[in-house]
């Protein structure tokens, strides 16, 4: 075999870098940071998770802060899902789209107070999206902060999160609702915590200042979770079916083709972004759709492996690989919607061969 | 990384141990290779019979993140192949020299061997890719 390329190390750091390293994790590039893909073992780290609990380094991804008298009618005009939902103390997911309903980015949006909003965004699209974000602000009483490197994000997930978590905090986490956020005290330091996640299960999702970083993180060691990296991270998000954006999600693809019709609300009386296009979807429906799939044969399955019905091209592969707590090949397929429904079998070409692979329900695993 | 190189196998470049008994070369993949592949999930078996040359690809394995190729060490007919690996890929991980062998190769050109890398040159090797 051949180990051909070599990481480019030339990235920036988040506050946890020399902690990772220490740990014996192995760096990669992503999105220009330098992140643990692994400690030791992708698929320990995802049963840690599914089972116990486990913290990852997210602080490559992006935080916003918005402020200023018109935040919700200004979000209310970039996103998809609908404002009014939502109250203080409460997050939302949400995309937001190119006027032809492609993606810009998908994130999550929390409300701190009516004219001051949270927002965390992937690493990949940080730039583009405060650059999209400022571009669209017009007449919007609204200033937009970038926060991401001032602060370090951590993602604490697994059964036993609520448990491992209680004796770091000063406030009662337990009865934090899904998508409800506090301000409270984690280790004796200023945080914001929220119970949102992309793996799953249970979890949290926290903010703080860079400086208390390593004393966070070997806290939450202590109490007996184990480190995960982006390897689990993906693995535990493919099972949960969350879209990732650069595969299910991108600027050639609206949030109806990746199957979040949920996601787009009529917003009646509200013009926001794609609204044009993506009403049209959500009522007509689209020509292709995302689905999920179980590959038949053995093997594993990948991104942009191509989909055949009786030799003809019919969609590819966004997502793939093995499950490791279902223990079967797992996917998530961009395919024509006349062969979308439960049960369609179709092949997969893996390098000239073709596999058989049938559509499932989606998710595959979720324990929330 | 504590990984184990024993000194009685030959290794290729490309990462595969060969054990030499008589004309039949059992093949598996180095720690080294297993360290740096991670989890592996599933192992295409060789094909049976096959007669390749050094250097094709023999099979494919896939790890956790991504697919690799298994090259033949030494030209010759695939004769056996190890099928608990189907069942059980993380052998490859756990036992790389035993275990998680995964085929022998009745070799065609025994002149091939001698041209297979000492203990000390593949550590010697794997050194400078690590550099």
């Amino acid at each position: 075999m051949e180990f051909i390329t070599k990481e480019d190390l030339n990235g920036t750091k988040t506050p946890l870098y020399e902690t990772h390293v220490k740990l014996g994790a192995r760096m990669v590039n992503f999105a220009g940071w330098l992140m643990p893909v692994q400690y030791e073992s992708i698929l320990k780290e995802h049963e840690t998770i599914r089972t116990l609990a486990g913290v990852f380094d997210i602080s490559h991804m992006g935080e916003f802060i918005f402020e200023g008298p018109d935040v919700i009618p200004f979000l209310q005009y970039l996103m998809v899902n609908d404002l009014k939902l939502l109250e203080k103390s409460k997050g939302q997911y949400s995309c937001m789209c190119y006027e032809n309903g492609t993606v810009v980015d998908d994130l999550v949006y929390y409300e701190e107070s009516p004219e001051r909003f949270r927002m965390i965004v992937n690493a990949s699209n940080v730039e583009k999206d405060f650059q999209w974000i400022n571009k669209q602000i017009g007449n919007f009483r609204v200033k937009v902060r970038d926060v991401s490197k001032e602060r370090c994000r951590l993602a604490f997930q697994g059964p036993k999160s609520d448990d491992l978590i209680a004796p770091l905090v000063d406030t009662d986490l337990s009865t934090l609702n899904r998508f409800y956020f506090v301000f409270c005290n984690l280790c004796d330091v200023p945080a914001f915590i929220a119970r949102t996640g992309y793996t799953g299960e249970r979890g949290f999702e926290i903010s703080f200042e860079n400086k208390y970083a390593v004393t966070i993180w070997n806290a939450f060691m202590k109490t007996g979770a184990g480190a995960a990296g982006l390897g689990a991270r993906d693995s535990l998000r493919l099972e949960a079916c969350y879209c990732l954006y650069g595969h299910e999600l991108t600027n050639s693809i609206t949030p109806i083709e990746a199957g979040l019709n949920w996601l787009v609300k009529p917003k009646e009386g509200i013009d926001f972004i794609g609204k044009e296009v993506l009403i049209r979807q959500k009522k007509e429906g689209t020509s292709r759709i995302l689905v999920g799939l179980n590959l038949l044969n053995r093997g594993i399955i990948r991104e942009n492996y191509k989909l055949f019905k009786n030799g003809v091209e019919i969609g590819y592969v966004t997502s793939g690989g093995f499950s490791p707590t279902l223990k079967n090949t797992i996917g998530l397929a961009l395919v024509e919607t006349q062969y979308s429904s439960i049960g369609t079998e179709f092949d997969i070409e893996i390098r000239n061969k073709l596999l058989k692979a049938k559509v499932v329900p989606t998710p595959f695993y979720r324990n929330i | 990384m504590d990984l184990k190189f024993p000194a009685d196998l030959k290794y290729a470049p490309t990462h595969e141990w060969v054990r030499m008994d008589g004309d039949m070369a059992t093949v598996g993949i180095s720690d080294y290779a297993q360290h740096k592949l991670g989890d592996i999930v599933y192992v295409e078996l060789p094909v049976i019979g096959a007669v390749l040359e050094k250097g094709n690809a023999a099979c494919e394995i896939e790890s956790v993140k991504a697919v690799s190729e298994l090259f033949m060490p030494l030209t010759g007919e695939i004769v056996e192949t190890n099928g608990n690996i189907a069942d059980n890929p993380a052998f490859l991980n756990s036992s790389p020299y035993g275990e998680g062998w995964i085929m022998k190769i009745k070799v065609s050109n025994p002149d091939e061997i001698k041209n297979l890398l000492s203990v000390e040159k593949y550590q010697e090797m794997i050194q400078k890719e690590e550099d």
